[in-house]
């Protein structure tokens, strides 16, 4: 069944977009919930917005040593990612894979770390059921920032193999934004090496910009 | 082992939720423990946390795409999983599978076995607190047995290898030789876990008497597997019930005596020696020939109003397909009994009583996948 | 594939043509009738087992009287799940193993679609426990008698939502973020 693009979201209610693009993007506003079936899960799958903060020495200092400052800050969270180990399913043998000593992250400055508080990068490895969603929402609201979220595996992009179930969530951005999507059933390791350099590219480029949580 | 505290010491019951975000859960597992100071008074587990619906989703697919399904319900041992699927599937259409795709999918299905055991390993010696030293021994292993499935059917853990009638296509032309490399490797890994663990001081004292279960009550409860077999019970389906080629092969059924946490430990590890001795048993046996038949029908239809049950010994225990069909190429009904699930309702009656700590190490091992017990 | 004494397909064509009545002779039906004497039971040839139909009433006396005594001894619940057969009901199927003769065999019930209430096999063996629990959350059904009708694996409040049952229909996929995209309906539905 051929989707053509431009067609999409051509209800005969809505207005076109205008012609000229905005050059700043527009805030992210959650407006619409998913279609659920059950009342139970309205108020719990809601998605979290995505926080852009002002840092305090930019508060302080405004435009004094700004960008030495934001280059040093970069460059010292992008060399020392700790991610949550939030394997839910199988991704999750995958990313054990890769933390183990045959395609090392360590190198990378990645160290597992179990508990919330204390890490920066939450890598969503596996299948988001709408049972376990709260749970995600709850770990994530517990991050302090800066942080980030990996979406790893099909699974977590869009409900992967089980996207026809409707007690699967499809995709973990409709609760918590997300920077980097690997793809894969499972992704192999090297993967998602690939998907931490992107995002350690990521937050190189979003230093000057108010990015999320700087 | 656990003493009473004295009368006038009076403490509060604590409520401890220990997951679905745990380090030690295995994933995403939720218990709820009553605890009175360090002892267990009671344990509620909460599952579901990965329910994706594989049964449902099957019933909308075609018989040759149920077998990815299956790989994703148990992951660490998807050739176990593909083989009762394909197996059903042949029961209902009546086909006759060639000698040599026999031989390679018992082959396979034994590797998997010690892949899936090794990791149990891994994390089990977690749970227990050597933090770090049989994990990375164990992916040690793992890698080597995961670079010679890729080499045959193209994917480190979902491998859709088997099919309705026999395999995908034919394993390379090296594979004797590399099971070979391979079994040599992970003979030297068995061992490296026997001398690290069993007959470590601290590790015994963790482990025996730990999470008793008496063969009755096993019996009783549904247990399976290597579980069951630690509580003294001796039921292998592999000897009861045999299916591919496990009636021509010599292999021993170990068992334990106590059925506490070091008896499922020890079961597996002496399980993994069998494993390989019918693994290098095949190895002789495995001759050349077809490994598809050859009047395989393009589109599989199957007759209507049969249905079929379906057992074999995953790693995990007795990992179950029910398949119903009403004519034409979906299933009416796929049920995927598993393992896991049965296995782990003992939990609260090997965890109450015990200390807390021990309760992770019971949970740890039950070797529990957390996508077979929701599916 | 060995299995528990049911004849393969190939000596029933030995028998006359005119006789079309499978006697159930080489298989263990001859001890489940004897065994279960005062059950209206009605067995069927399956591909590997023999397969029972027991009536709704009678479903737990005859698992108990399967269960006890020296003959047949299926101490071993393997299976316990549920067929949706959409106007024709739901069949309850149970999947008995005897662990010291090495028999296998399947009991079915069949429940009214609009009174799906059974009562429950706990008594008879504690591995219905979670199974039974995990059967009334898929399909509506209601185990009489059980001791924790919790459900398992939905979340506990969703009480009301059987997705196993053929009337629960498949999702949509969601492509944006909680939008369907412009097409037709039913185009994302098969293959």
């Amino acid at each position: 069944m051929a989707i053509t693009p431009g067609t999409a979201n051509a209800t005969p209610t809505e207005t076109t977009p205008p012609a000229v693009a905005p050059s700043v993007p527009e805030p992210f506003v959650p407006t619409r919930i998913m279609p659920t079936e059950h009342p139970s899960e309205i108020s719990r799958l809601t998605p979290i917005a995505p926080q852009p903060g002002k840092a305090l020495y930019r508060q302080v200092l405004p435009g004094i040593m700004q960008v030495p400052a934001d280059l040093l800050l970069a460059a010292s969270r992008k060399s020392s990612l700790w991610p949550m180990t939030f394997g839910l399913a199988c991704c999750a043998i995958e990313m054990i894979a890769t933390y183990m000593a045959h395609y090392d992250l360590d190198r990378f400055g990645i160290v597992p770390w179990p508990s919330p508080r204390q890490s920066d990068v939450m890598i969503v490895a596996g299948t988001v059921t709408k049972k376990m969603a709260p749970a995600v929402k709850l770990l994530y609201e517990q991050m302090p920032n800066p942080k980030w979220v990996i979406s790893m595996g099909a699974c977590a992009t869009n409900g992967g193999p089980y996207t026809r179930y409707d007690r699967v969530l499809q995709g973990v951005d409709k609760i918590v934004p997300v920077d980097v999507y690997v793809p894969g059933c499972p992704p192999r390791p090297e993967a998602l090496i690939d998907s931490f350099l992107a995002l350690q590219d990521q937050i190189m480029e979003e230093r000057s910009s108010e990015g999320r949580g700087v | 082992m656990v003493t009473e505290t004295a009368p006038e010491f009076e403490t509060q019951d604590l409520l401890i939720n220990v997951g679905p975000q745990h380090p030690s859960t295995h994933g995403v597992f939720r218990m709820v423990l009553e605890v009175d100071g360090e002892v267990v008074k009671e344990l509620v587990p909460h599952i579901g946390y990965l329910h994706r619906g594989a049964e449902k989703l099957c019933e909308n697919n075609d018989f040759r795409q149920g077998v990815g399904y299956m790989d994703r319900t148990e992951y660490l041992a998807a050739h176990n999983a593909e083989l009762s699927y394909v197996m059903a599937v042949e029961a209902l259409a009546e086909l006759e599978v060639p000698a040599r795709a026999q031989w390679i999918r018992m082959i396979l299905c034994e590797l998997n076995r010690l892949s899936s055991h090794f990791m149990f390993f891994g994390a089990f010696g977690v749970d227990v607190g050597v933090f770090g030293t049989p994990f990375v021994y164990a992916w040690r292993e793992r890698e080597t047995l995961i670079d010679l499935f890729e080499e045959i059917s193209g994917d480190r853990m979902m491998y859709a290898y088997f099919r309705a009638g026999g395999l995908a296509w034919e394993v390379p032309a090296n594979f004797k030789e590399r099971v070979h490399e391979v079994l040599k490797s992970s003979r030297q890994g068995v061992k490296d876990f026997d001398g690290l663990l069993t007959e470590n001081e601290i590790f015994i004292a963790r482990t025996k008497n730990v999470g008793i279960i008496s063969a009755e009550d096993a019996i009783e409860i549904g247990m399976s597997g290597s579980s069951l077999r630690a509580s003294g019970v001796n039921l292998d389906i592999r000897k009861t019930e045999p299916y591919l080629f496990y009636d021509q092969v010599e292999f021993d059924v170990p068992l334990g005596e106590n059925g506490d946490v070091f008896d499922r430990y020890y079961v597996r590890l002496q399980e993994m020696e069998q494993s390989m001795r019918i693994i290098e048993q095949c190895l002789e046996r495995l001759e050349d020939g077809p490994i598809m038949p050859e009047k395989m029908p393009r589109m599989l239809r199957l007759p209507e109003g049969q249905e079929v049950y379906i057992r074999t010994e995953a790693p995990r225990g007795e990992y179950g397909v029910y398949l119903v069909s009403k004519g034409g190429n979906k299933p009416w009904r796929l049920k995927v009994r598993s393992a896991c699930l049965s296995n782990l309702q003992a939990l609260r009656q090997m965890s109450v009583g015990q200390y807390v700590a021990d309760a992770i190490i019971i949970l740890g091992s039950i070797d529990i996948v957390l996508s077979e017990v929701d599916r | 594939m060995t299995t528990d004494g049911t004849t393969p397909a190939g000596d029933e064509s030995e028998a006359s043509v005119a006789e079309l009545v499978d006697t159930f002779e080489n298989t263990i039906w001859p001890s489940i009738d004897r065994v279960l004497a005062g059950v209206d039971v009605r067995p069927e040839r399956g591909v590997l087992d023999l397969i029972v139909h027991v009536p709704r009433a009678d479903v737990v006396r005859a698992l108990r009287m399967l269960k006890q005594g020296d003959e047949l001894q299926f101490n071993y619940l393997r299976s316990l799940t549920a067929v949706d057969n959409e106007a024709d009901g739901v069949d309850v199927v149970y999947h008995l193993y005897s662990i010291p003769k090495n028999i296998n065999v399947t009991v079915k019930v069949t429940l009214p679609a609009d009174d799906k209430v059974l009562e429950t096999a706990t008594t008879v063996w504690q591995a219905a426990n979670w199974l039974e629990r995990e059967t009334a959350e898929m399909f509506g059904i209601r185990f009489t008698g059980h001791p924790d009708p919790r459900t398992l694996l939905m979340p506990e409040d969703m009480t009301d939502v059987f997705p196993l049952l053929k009337s629960h229909p498949f999702a949509e996929i969601e492509l944006l973020q909680g939008e369907l995209l412009g097409h037709e309906r039913g185009a994302g539905g098969d293959e």
